[in-house]
């Protein structure tokens, strides 16, 4: 999800987008030799201010990824954040994938990435666009793997409670309330929710859930998002509006602490409250507790990457990549060695994406 | 007195090493004998490392990111991944808790915090619901509140708004209020509204729930045999209307989860069969006597057109046994999906660069 002040920028970004068609890279926008296929999150602003066209959509998404990955792209499934994702959503991201088959991006294989409700269009697309596009004699897209940040594909409690706030005019719980509006950027109504609609826990985990062979490799931020008013409101922990169920691809709503169980979101070696079972092919690749929900696209330095090493990997003795492992006392601990813990080293000048696409690409 | 000052010099002693272990890293707040574990798998983590000094643990020189641990994952990824496509995507395999999460149509509790530590919170025995069921509601308040003896329970059309159905909910013994409501209305999606009065106020629960069309009737399984190296298990389904349909089930041996099945194929009325296949990856070596199980089957219309809806359908809660041949023939041999295989050849090249 992210947040806009307005649309009078709209415009001006139009002309570029549309006269880059449907294609937002550069030469080099290629991830470890495939091109890239961006879906973003919920946007607020679509609620507010529905877009009229397919070109607001588009000039829309192309601001979403502006910080970092719109330049390293080469195409990109837009949608209206009014619209259900089995529905106007399906259509429009219909018209993009016709267009990727056509132009052939992904003959190579191709990979997505995706950002929080991106990650539940993505998953609803892959499970259909096969048989669609094969329906109009076009070739299915071939896709390497999906690269999910903050993925929302298992919904998250603030769409359940926006539901509840849409149907209560009068209601005395008001910080819940100014949470549910942080979070939608309107006052929500009963027809005024859009995709969030999607996100609500159980319809989120009952759509399009069955397994395929695509890998979805999952990135964690545990950070704020809205000065914190949120967080009381979502299970376990979260990164502000996704919570870690859904973005490790844990196969229930329960809340969880970490998609490790020996390994917390800071990295510090402990029991931690993990995911009693993942999806099939979801991996945890890396975990920040301190990355804020949209900070995972780019603008936020300063916090610690955690590998999310498996209990097999701890008790087998395999860490033998170049994590760092330290010692940290609590500032209440005098002496002693402190608790344990496990960091991508460096992590903290730089930001996830910028982390992965090097990584990727080096 | 000296004794009691004695006793006083002691109790101050054992007061400040009692504060200073309290206050020691090593302090984890538990029994030794409950925290034996950690220092082991610390030890695990990184052998080569002794304790650090508290000087050593300040700020790390600033160095440049490196890959390696990330490198690492993407490693991992790639071996998991090698893994996994060993079993075809018709027949994966199932751990218990993996079992629970793909039962389908699950509904969660929802809960609606409320001031103080309150919460209200409905239940459902799941989340969609075939034309003319009966939808059981559960509810129930936690905390301080004051809350009214009457809820009602409402379904609402979440496109037109229509209400379809309103019914009281009766509290019982063990302060639950519980209520039935009949799904008695088009497909599509639908609010499920308890409203109750909580301190005077009227405060509304609102769910999500669906309503399914009929779309047609599962009429038990065929006869089972080996076909390659699969297990084919006949699902004989007399569909409504003719479409694109998936079927998933769970295959289980004595109750016990072995894999997850699916299949997907257009029926027109000339064709009212589906084939599961449990491939002999799942099943050869398993220590299979007399009946399996089939459970949790779930059928769906997909949609043809973007934009359509997708229809679901579910067969009877206690499934079907059947009594498999001899499955002696199948063997533990890796399936063969070339875009798999490509996909994790070349994740491995992603994951050889580290």
């Amino acid at each position: 999800m992210k947040t806009k002040t307005g649309s009078a920028w709209k415009a001006a970004v139009a002309a570029a987008a549309i006269a880059g068609g449907l294609f937002a890279g550069s030469a080099s926008a290629q991830l470890a030799g495939h091109n890239v296929i961006l879906v973003h999150g919920f946007q607020q602003q679509d609620l507010a201010d529905p877009p009229a066209n397919l070109q607001e959509v588009k000039s829309a998404g192309a601001d979403y990824w502006q910080t970092f990955w719109l330049s390293r792209s080469d195409a990109r499934i837009d949608f209206g954040s009014d619209g259900r994702v089995e529905g106007n959503i399906a259509q429009q991201a219909y018209q993009q994938l016709q267009t990727i088959s056509q132009q052939g991006l992904c003959n190579d294989y191709c990979i997505v990435v995706s950002h929080s409700t991106g990650d539940l269009v993505t998953r609803y697309l892959l499970e259909n666009q096969a048989r669609w596009l094969q329906n109009n004699g076009l070739q299915p897209l071939k896709i390497l793997a999906s690269i999910d940040f903050s993925g929302a594909g298992g919904g998250t409690e603030l769409a359940d409670l926006a539901l509840s706030v849409a149907y209560n005019d009068s209601w005395y719980n008001w910080p819940l309330k100014q949470a549910v509006r942080a979070f939608t950027g309107i006052n929500p109504q009963p027809g005024n929710l859009g995709v969030v609609n999607d996100l609500q826990t159980n319809v989120a985990r009952n759509l399009a859930v069955s397994p395929n062979n695509i890998p979805r490799l999952r990135f964690v931020a545990g950070g704020s998002s809205f000065g914190g008013i949120t967080k009381p409101f979502i299970s376990g922990t979260d990164d502000g509006v996704v919570p870690t169920h859904s973005a490790c691809g844990a196969t229930t709503s329960q809340g969880i602490d970490s998609c490790s169980s020996s390994l917390s979101l800071a990295g510090k070696v402990s029991g931690q409250d993990g995911p009693s079972a993942l999806y099939f092919n979801h991996y945890p690749v890396l975990m920040n507790e301190g990355a804020s929900h949209s900070g995972v696209l780019g603008s936020e330095t300063g916090n610690i990457s955690v590998p999310v090493v498996n209990n097999r990997t701890l008790n087998g003795l395999q860490v033998d990549f170049a994590s760092r492992t330290y010692n940290k006392r609590a500032w209440w601990q005098w002496w002693g060695s402190g608790d344990r813990y496990v960091e991508v080293p460096g992590s903290d000048q730089t930001d996830m994406s910028t982390l992965v696409y090097n990584t990727l690409n080096n | 007195m000296p004794a009691r000052l004695l006793l006083a010099i002691a109790f101050i002693t054992l007061c400040a090493v009692g504060l200073g272990f309290f206050l020691s890293a090593e302090n984890t707040g538990q029994f030794a004998w409950l925290t034996d574990s950690q220092p082991q798998l610390a030890a695990v983590i990184n052998p080569d490392s002794s304790p650090k000094t508290a000087g050593s643990l300040q700020t790390p020189p600033p160095v440049e990111p490196s890959d390696g641990a990330l490198g690492f994952m993407l490693a991992s990824v790639a071996q998991d991944y090698a893994q996994n496509i060993r079993y075809p995507d018709y027949s994966l395999p199932l751990t218990e808790a993996q079992a629970k999460g793909y039962q389908g149509n699950r509904f969660d509790p929802i809960s609606l915090p409320l001031p103080g530590d309150g919460s209200f919170t409905v239940t459902l025995e799941k989340f969609r619901f075939v034309e003319g069921e009966q939808v059981l509601v559960v509810a129930s308040v936690m905390g301080r509140q004051v809350v009214s003896q009457r809820m009602t329970a409402s379904l609402v059309n979440a496109a037109t708004a229509d209400k379809l159905e309103s019914e009281e909910l009766t509290r019982s013994a063990d302060g639950f209020f519980q209520g039935q409501l009949t799904a008695d209305g088009s497909p599509g999606e639908y609010r499920l509204i308890v409203e109750a009065r909580i301190d005077g106020d009227s405060v509304r629960h609102v769910s999500t729930l669906t309503i399914e069309p009929d779309l047609g009737d599962f009429e038990g399984l065929g006869d089972s045999d080996i076909r390659n190296n699969d297990l084919v298990i006949p699902v004989h389904f007399d569909a409504r209307t003719s479409g694109f349909y998936a079927l998933s089930a769970q295959l289980l041996a004595d109750g016990r989860p072995i894999a997850l099945l699916s299949a997907e194929k257009r029926l027109d009325g000339s064709a009212s069969t589906i084939d599961l296949r449990a491939h002999g990856s799942v099943l050869a070596g398993k220590d299979v006597d007399g009946k399996l199980q089939i459970r949790h089957l779930q059928i769906r219309r997909l949609p043809a057109q973007p934009g359509d809806r997708t229809d679901y359908g579910f067969g009877p809660d206690e499934g079907y046994s059947f009594t498999p041949p001899d499955l002696e023939s199948l063997t533990d041999t890796p399936a063969s999906d070339p875009e798999s295989e490509q996909r994790a050849a070349l994740l491995q090249r992603l994951a050889d660069k580290f």
